[in-house]
């Protein structure tokens, strides 16, 4: 869909021939760090307690560290999500003042290995799960921290499932080892619906991948089938051959959620900006649905499907 | 267009002209100015009386004269840069037609002490400003980028006009957007005037006659763009004899034929120009995965005309070009054609009513056609869009006395601007983007005279009246209602005066003064620091107003030694209003209604720009500086923070130089050198799923490096004595001499694993073009 970018990819391999890169260093913003959030509520099938990580941005330097990271979280904020009538206050929890086997879980669960870890990562979460997200409510984060306030508001949409999942071979030239993923969907005709997918490999952790988002612009109303690629072979140093493709005798799982519109917004001008660098294009700045910061408070309902690649 | 407007309009022009019908005891010479060598009717040529060179007047965009001074005996004198002028004795008791053939060359001596050289102080005689003529000729001796000689590349060297970006052929001319020029191919508006991503001109110089931009005083004849017009005409082709020209190099090769179809009376011209560096590279691609992967680009233009009598002429002119790529990836079963390209057409009939009154009626056709298609397997997906125009446009040029020169005339167009249209299926699904195209008329009338209300005082004043309608078929996005085809959905006007004064210092210098106001209903918004195939033009509509511009210019013009130096100080303010820009964090996808992404906001522009050239001698060329500021506020992005225009150059200077070393080798340079184009920095990072993203600090806050550049050519003519039809000469080139790495674009590259506590951040600036020599082969049959 990214037409002008698939146009450019095409003509700039002309131009390349003769081009020279320098790298630089950017100058840096005398105006200090900003509040990031990224927070997530689910509902639906095996929702993810929400939680809200909260850190501040890091200056533009060619070689991050540890320290850095460790330096950015934000500790002994205020942060509060209310549904209108229940309210609840997070709390902090960072990973090194778990006891160990607590902590293990508690990494994987965030997409880390507990063991290597490097880094101390604190998130604020609703342990015991009082909010009990439900899909077409509204929840509002309020978050206080060094008299600065940061809030934020998404609403868990009506979930819109997976209906005809499917490998089938991959285009092209025959390739009995590589699998390409189908799925079908009937949109609910007269309102914009947002999806948004992750996928996992033989029991790894939920990837986003390129391409992550949909929105129903072309199929409003209509059943309609696509491709999802698969997360772990989208990344930049793939094969053009396997991109987006699965191997045939894995076992995969989709995580598959409707978002509301400022969440597509974020996730679709992060998708657009990290796709769309280069000669011609403009800058993009991520739309946030956070007041006060930068990042995403989204809410996502969820629906999960275990497959065999095989076909 | 309404009443009062049409009553005011028509009132002035019967006002202007009271004092041409009261000319009593003077008679009008009139005619056509031409090559004598080809025919080609001579734009812009000067023609006035040898004792008293405040008789006078110029060639009008036909070669068409006319002259009407007091009964007597005198010497005429025609004369055209380039060429050797003529005297014309004559006895004028009766009105008389004068049709002068000029040869091309160096001026004659006689002239030259006779005449004092008058005739190349136009810049200082004239009412317009900011206006520049370039011939071909100069055109062609200038260093080119791989030798591919071009048009839009060249009027960037000139003040107040600033480069798209390296290499590129997109312009922008004080302060105004790429899409604020009016680019005329023989009338016929140009909306896409790039090919190859905008880095070579669709104009093949050895189709093009002349070439004039207007980046000030915009007279009343044009409209419907805020910033300039660049107006460019074909070749008429030799009416004499038949010729040939054409030309081998790096990117393309070109062949143009010419000649009599009915010898004096009526030439055709065909010419055409082709790329083929893939096509040579074919046999490799085709033993890859790549097989039948291709790109060119070609151009064709064509006119043809013909005399009727001294006072019936018809010419049709037409041009016709296309980028064609087509990408495919046969293991994937993947394929991705992009054609894109223009298509226009012209018929004019030149009619003299009477000694004194030329009429042009033109009907015109253009078409600007963009389309994509991917295919694989069993998901197709094709995006369209283009803009079609069709119009008819009159034109009055009346010569009432030698005191005024009347301009009138009216024009319509009907547009059709489809939008990303886009269609596909997959599988057996077939879906199809509800965006329809729009369609609007667009109508001005005009009024202008040339007045030289003293020797020392000249006014030349002019009123547009524009109207612009959308029409149906249309769904109202605000009240829902439904209009049928043709139907009026909203109506926009305008009147825009242009004024322009020139008060005379001395024979050689003046100084002018000039307000321009003018009216854009048609937009291309571009997301990209330079425009782009793909981007849309849309029209003003219920949603999106005109743009709207005010520009105020005063200029000091003086000529040096006997007019073989010009030089000028020009200063200006420009007002823009309603401009437009896609909203923050906006996402291309291609297939929403554009217009519900712009927002609207203010410009202003102003700057100074000095010009020195000097048009004769061994050595010649010119000097150019410009100081200046843009701005753009809008609302919308960034709570209304002013910041400066994308393409904001405080300092921009450029020198262009040739120098006649002897008869075989003409050697030529241009240096170049820019303050760095505005960017908007990366400031922060931060962690969004485990990946480093980038915070961006304020649009267009810092400055890359500033550009510069140097080129040189050398044109070698073996033999240029020989008087064989068939001529050659080689042209070396050298592009970026001293291998300056000029950034043309950043990007940065992040590498995170926030498991290991690590990044890598990096932030790289490209350059494309280093030092590029160059090699073309010219030939010339005639």
């Amino acid at each position: 869909m990214r037409i002008k970018y698939s146009i450019l990819i095409s003509f700039i391999g002309l131009f390349l021939l003769t081009s020279c890169e320098e790298e630089y260093i950017p100058v840096r913003s005398g105006d200090g760090p900003k509040y990031v959030v990224e927070g997530y509520i689910e509902a639906g099938e095996k929702p993810f307690p929400p939680y809200v990580i909260l850190t501040r941005t890091l200056d533009f330097f060619s070689e991050i560290g540890p320290e850095e990271f460790n330096n950015s979280f934000v500790h002994d904020a205020d942060v509060r999500v209310s549904d209108g009538t229940l309210e609840v206050t997070f709390t902090e929890i960072c990973f090194s003042e778990l006891p160990p086997e607590i902590r293990n879980e508690v990494a994987t669960q965030f997409g880390f290995n507990g063991d290597s870890l490097q880094i101390d990562f604190c998130v604020y979460v609703d342990p015991l799960n009082q909010l009990n997200p439900q899909i077409g409510k509204t929840y509002d984060l309020r978050i206080m921290t060094n008299g600065d306030l940061i809030t934020a508001s998404t609403t868990i949409p009506q979930h819109v499932p997976l209906e005809d999942i499917h490998f089938q071979a991959p285009p092209g030239e025959p390739n009995d080892t590589l699998a390409a993923l189908r799925v079908g969907i009937s949109d609910p005709p007269g309102v914009r619906n947002f999806y948004k997918y992750f996928g996992a490999t033989n029991g790894s952790n939920y990837q986003t991948s390129f391409s992550s988002i949909v929105e129903d612009l072309f199929f409003d109303g209509k059943s309609f089938e696509f491709q999802l690629y698969n997360p772990a072979t989208t990344m930049s140093d793939v094969e053009p051959d396997v991109f987006g493709l699965y191997i045939v005798g894995d076992t995969i799982s989709i995580k598959w959620t409707t978002i509301d519109e400022a969440h597509f917004d974020f996730w679709n001008t992060l998708e657009f900006s990290n796709a769309n660098q280069g000669p011609f294009s403009s800058y993009t700045r991520l739309q946030t649905n956070i007041q006060g910061g930068l990042g995403i408070w989204g809410g996502y309902s969820v629906s999960y499907y275990d497959l065999m690649v095989e076909y | 267009m309404n009443r009062p407007l049409l009553t005011l309009l028509y009132t002035g022009m019967l006002f202007l002209s009271i004092s041409g019908l009261s000319a009593q005891g003077k008679h009008t010479i009139n005619g056509y100015v031409k090559d004598a060598s080809s025919g080609e009717t001579l734009i812009g040529a000067n023609i006035y009386l040898e004792n008293d060179a405040s008789y006078g007047t110029v060639s009008n965009t036909y070669g068409f004269y006319s002259i009407t001074i007091p009964d007597g005996k005198y010497r005429l004198i025609f004369s055209y840069l380039g060429f050797q002028s003529h005297v014309e004795e004559v006895n004028l008791i009766q009105n008389m037609a004068v049709n002068i053939n000029l040869s091309p060359g160096i001026e004659m001596q006689e002239v030259v002490v006779e005449a004092k050289s008058e005739e190349e102080d136009d810049n200082v005689e004239s009412t317009s400003m900011g206006r520049v003529n370039l011939p071909v000729e100069q055109i062609k001796i200038i260093p080119a980028l791989l030798g591919e000689v071009d048009i839009l590349k060249v009027i960037q060297l000139l003040p107040g006009v600033s480069s798209a970006g390296e290499g590129s052929a997109g312009f922008y001319v004080r302060g105004g957007g790429a899409d604020q020029n009016l680019v005329l191919l023989d009338e016929a508006v140009v909306y896409n005037s790039g090919h190859l991503l905008g880095f070579f001109s669709v104009f093949n110089s050895d189709a093009i006659k002349n070439t004039t931009l207007i980046k000030g005083g915009i007279p009343a004849v044009y409209g419907g763009r805020l910033s300039s017009v660049l107006d460019i005409q074909m070749k008429e082709g030799n009416n004499q004899h038949f010729a040939a020209e054409g030309g081998i190099g790096l990117i393309s090769s070109r062949l143009t034929m010419e000649g009599p179809i009915v010898k004096g009376k009526s030439s055709f011209l065909i010419s055409g120009r082709r790329t083929y560096g893939f096509d040579l590279a074919q046999p490799l691609i085709a033993k890859t995965d790549f097989a039948g992967t291709n790109y060119f680009f070609y151009d064709f233009n064509t006119k043809f005309n013909y005399q009727f009598s001294q006072k019936d002429r018809i010419y049709l002119s037409g041009y016709f070009g296309r980028d064609v790529l087509n990408f495919q990836q046969q293991d994937r079963d993947f394929t991705f054609k992009l054609p894109y390209g223009n298509s226009t057409a012209t018929l004019r009939w030149n009619h003299l009513f009477n000694d004194q009154l030329f009429f042009n009626l033109s009907a015109i056709y253009n078409d600007y056609q963009f389309r994509a298609a991917f295919e694989q397997e069993e998901f197709a997906f094709d995006v369209f869009s283009g803009v079609r125009d069709v119009g008819l446009k009159f034109d009055f040029d009346y010569f009432p006395s030698n005191e005024h020169q009347i301009k009138t005339g009216f024009h319509g167009t009907y547009h059709r601007l489809t939008p990303n249209i886009v269609t596909g299926n997959a599988g057996e699904t077939e879906f199809e983007s509800s965006v329809k195209p729009k369609y609007a008329n667009e109508f001005a009338l005009y009024i202008q005279d040339d007045w030289k209300i003293s020797p020392w005082l000249k006014i030349n004043i002019g009123l547009r009246g524009t109207m612009f309608q959308q029409t149906g078929p249309y769904t109202s996005k605000i009240t829902s209602d439904s209009f049928g085809s043709g139907e009026v959905v909203k109506t926009y006007s305008s009147l825009e005066p242009r004024i322009f004064v020139n008060t005379s210092l001395s024979p050689v210098s003046s100084l002018k003064a000039g307000v321009t106001a003018t009216t854009q209903y048609l937009h291309l918004v571009s997301n990209s620091s330079s425009t782009l195939p793909a981007d849309v033009w849309v029209p003003s509509s219920e949603l999106v107003a005109p743009q709207r511009g005010w520009q105020y210019a005063i200029g000091y013009f003086q000529n040096f030694e006997d007019n073989t130096y010009e030089a000028s100080v020009e200063t200006y303010y420009k007002s823009l209003h309603d401009q437009i820009d896609y909203r923050e964090s906006f996402v291309d996808n291609s297939v929403d209604q554009v217009e519900d992404e712009f927002v609207f906001g203010e410009g202003q522009a102003y700057g100074l720009e000095l010009f020195l050239r000097k048009n004769r001698g061994d050595i010649n060329g010119w000097i150019g500086y410009t100081w200046s500021r843009t701005e753009r506020t809008f609302p919308d992005i960034e709570n209304g923070r002013t910041y400066p225009a994308t393409y904001d150059r405080t300092h921009d200077m450029t020198l262009v130089t040739n120098y006649n070393i002897n008869d075989k080798l003409t050697a030529g340079l241009v240096f170049i050198y820019a303050t760095g184009r505005t960017y908007t920095p990366l400031e922060r990072l931060y962690l969004i799923d485990q990946q480093l993203q980038t915070d961006y600090g304020p649009r267009n806050s810092l400055r890359l490096e500033p550009y510069h550049r140097m080129d040189l050519s050398l044109t070698w003519t073996p033999k240029p004595e020989s008087t064989k039809k068939f001529k050659s000469h080689w042209v070396f080139s050298i592009y970026n001499v001293y291998n300056r790495k000029n950034t043309f674009f950043t990007y940065t590259d992040f590498e995170t694993d926030l498991e290991e506590g690590t990044a890598t951040a990096k932030a790289y600036k490209v350059s494309i073009f280093p030092i590029l020599p160059s090699i073309t082969w010219n030939f010339k049959f005639q």
